[in-house]
């Protein structure tokens, strides 16, 4: 009955507890995460925002399970990943986490659609049906009309769609997205979120994306400031 | 894997140039060693097909035990008797793939036209004998380029008399086709005995060494000469086919021992030094062209599939992000290298067909060592060594990548994200 409950009432779709993320940097060490705790659940659209170097990337990746973090736990979906061996690890990021990059990381030989149909070969899905899918999604991002189109002839908002369509196109619980809009002009970045809110709202999908970019704060149901490493303010908004 | 084939194939349009430069290394590579292997299969084609019709080794020789041996110091013992060359001829020519069986008898002497002698050497063989040994001596294109013409010797059936000498012989002695020599030689029990010979034909032996000294005459003279009526030294065994000679080896031994005979059977390849000698060598040189072709095309795809991977960083690690597995992305990498290099050897095997007509068109000749005539230059395709080329080359292609590709599958997804 999870579902009729407010959003900060259900269960936590990922909840990591004391989190450290230590980098050695020659003989330096860094904290980029100083015992972080946080919950996040399903159908939220959060926003982690902070300066440059305030520890967002690292706690995206750590969210993402595409880092491990040095001490401290992360559950997603009641599953310890701790426990998961890399192969493990793949097939469950692969299932229910989608990503978008910064600089869009769209494989440049295949076409709008062979992008988006990616991750659904990789995990295995028939070609016909991993078309049928992905074309689906470029036309809930608006680019049915570019789907042969290969990244170069796309212009950096088309790119980010494509990117988004390929982050879908699983049915991902969780969508993370770091500094989505980092490249793009201020028209394009609008459009990048309100899509990504869209795509929030439509299908349920919980979206966490990094930026530093105040004016799209005002599209989040939350955000969370982060400084030096550590979480300074987590704001839920009316 | 339709997939990581569609990936890998667009990967290596990606960058044009290098991948084109490393797809020629192997196919120049691989035509090398074709080309190589054609020509190494005709020479012993070749020198298979002299051993047994050109100098008439046959496939096989049969003697009696002891002969190869001792045979020289004590001709008479090891001689085989006119009723063993009958019966034994017998038992050999009743078996399957027997097309002929011919008694041989070697002799030496001198040979004096009148007012000069020399020595000579000569085998006694029956003229439909060395009809038959000849024939199937070469193959269309040899024929077409004369190759072995000169070779030619023949010896009538009717005139025991008629000799054929080669051609430093005739030389030597001043002898015209017709014209009439005198052979001195020991019996058998030690008596001169001395004929009176014809010149038939002279012909040349292929060998500089035994130009000037090597003679055929008929099986009948021979024994005559030595006076050893109805024996024989040796018996030439001819095949339907060179393929059937240990198998056919195997059986004659087994048979003839079970008739009592104690005998030893010799294969063209263990009778003929030269073949077993050039064989050697020209498979040494395969072995140190292949060694070399094999080490460039190594370095060659793993230096392009390295500075593959490390431009593809970044894709890899988006790639481990999306859910491919470090398995995944070895494959990638490792099916690329496999492409590059089949292409590379398909490449290279269209090159071998085009070369090598070109080759085989132009119609080249040139005289061997140790080769008293020209012989065609000549290009087979050795279809046993190149799929064995190709299959090799395949793998340590697909091999050379996997390194690379193993150490980009382990690098971390945030570090390879990172990349620039």
């Amino acid at each position: 009955m999870t579902a009729d409950l407010p959003v900060h009432l259900s269960p936590p779709l990922l909840s990591i507890r004391k989190v450290r993320r230590r980098f050695l940097l020659g003989e330096t060490t860094i904290d980029a995460l100083n015992s972080v705790s946080l919950d996040i659940h399903e159908g939220e659209f959060l926003a982690v925002w902070g300066p440059s170097g305030s520890g967002k990337s690292t706690l995206m990746n750590i969210i993402g399970l595409i880092d491990a973090p040095t001490d401290g736990e992360v559950h997603f979906d009641a599953q310890d990943t701790r426990v998961l061996d890399d192969d493990e690890l793949t097939e469950f990021r692969s299932k229910k986490i989608g990503f978008v990059f910064q600089n869009f990381n769209l494989v440049p030989v295949l076409s709008a659609l062979e992008n988006v149909m990616l991750p659904l070969q990789i995990q295995g899905e028939a070609e016909q049906s991993a078309r049928e899918r992905a074309a689906a999604a470029l036309v809930d991002v608006g680019l049915e009309r570019f789907k042969d189109s290969l990244p170069d002839k796309l212009s950096g908002g088309q790119r980010q769609r494509v990117a988004i369509a390929r982050a879908l196109v699983v049915n991902p619980r969780l969508v993370i997205a770091d500094e989505p809009t980092a490249n793009l002009d201020s028209e394009n970045s609008r459009m990048v979120v309100e899509l990504m809110r869209e795509m929030n709202r439509a299908r349920k999908v919980t979206f966490v994306f990094t930026t530093h970019d105040q004016r799209l704060l005002d599209h989040v149901d939350r955000k969370i400031l982060l400084r030096d490493g550590n979480i300074v303010s987590d704001e839920v908004m009316a | 894997m339709k997939n990581t084939f569609k990936l890998a194939l667009r990967g290596l349009m990606r960058n044009r140039r290098r991948s084109l430069v490393t797809l020629l290394a192997i196919a120049f590579g691989f035509a090398a060693i074709s080309l190589f292997a054609g020509y190494t299969h005709n020479v012993y084609g070749g020198l298979a097909r002299q051993s047994i019709h050109g100098e008439m080794l046959g496939h096989l020789t049969l003697s009696k035990s002891g002969m190869r041996k001792e045979g020289k110091l004590n001709p008479e013992r090891y001689l085989l008797s006119a009723t063993e060359v009958a019966s034994i001829g017998k038992l050999i020519q009743d078996e399957a793939h027997v097309e002929l069986v011919a008694p041989r008898l070697a002799l030496s002497g001198l040979v004096s036209n009148g007012r000069a002698s020399t020595i000579f050497i000569a085998e006694g063989i029956a003229p439909e004998a060395v009809v038959k040994l000849r024939s199937g001596g070469l193959t269309d294109a040899e024929r077409k380029s004369g190759m072995f013409e000169n070779m030619k010797m023949r010896l009538d059936p009717k005139r025991p008399d008629v000799v054929s000498l080669s051609e430093g012989l005739a030389e030597m002695l001043h002898l015209e086709v017709g014209g009439q020599a005198v052979v001195l030689v020991n019996t058998l029990t030690g008596q001169a005995n001395a004929l009176d010979i014809t010149l038939g034909q002279s012909f040349n032996t292929g060998n500089a060494g035994s130009n000037d000294k090597f003679a055929f005459v008929a099986l009948d003279l021979a024994r005559t000469l030595l006076d050893a009526e109805g024996r024989a030294d040796r018996l030439t065994i001819l095949l339907d086919d060179a393929n059937n000679t240990e198998m056919m080896r195997d059986r004659l031994l087994a048979k003839l021992k079970a008739a009592g005979f104690d005998v030893e059977i010799m294969t063209w390849q263990e009778l003929s030094d030269f073949y077993t000698q050039v064989h050697g060598m020209f498979d040494m040189i395969f072995g140190f062209i292949f060694s070399i072709v094999l080490t460039v095309v190594i370095m060659s795809v793993a230096n392009s599939m390295g500075m593959t991977v490390i431009e593809r960083t970044r894709e890899i690690g988006t790639l481990r992000a999306i859910g491919l597995k470090r398995s995944g992305v070895v494959r990638l990498f490792t099916m690329e290298s496999m492409l590059l290099t089949l292409i590379g050897c398909i490449l290279g095997l269209l090159i071998t067909v085009g070369v090598r007509w070109g080759i085989n068109a132009a119609e080249i000749s040139y005289i061997p060592p140790n080769s008293a005539g020209r012989v065609p230059l000549l290009i087979d395709m050795d279809t046993g060594r190149i799929m064995f080329t190709f299959v090799l080359m395949g793998a340590v292609g697909t091999l050379a990548a996997y390194m690379p590709a193993r150490r980009a599958a382990k690098k971390d997804i945030i570090d390879a994200l990172g990349h620039v």
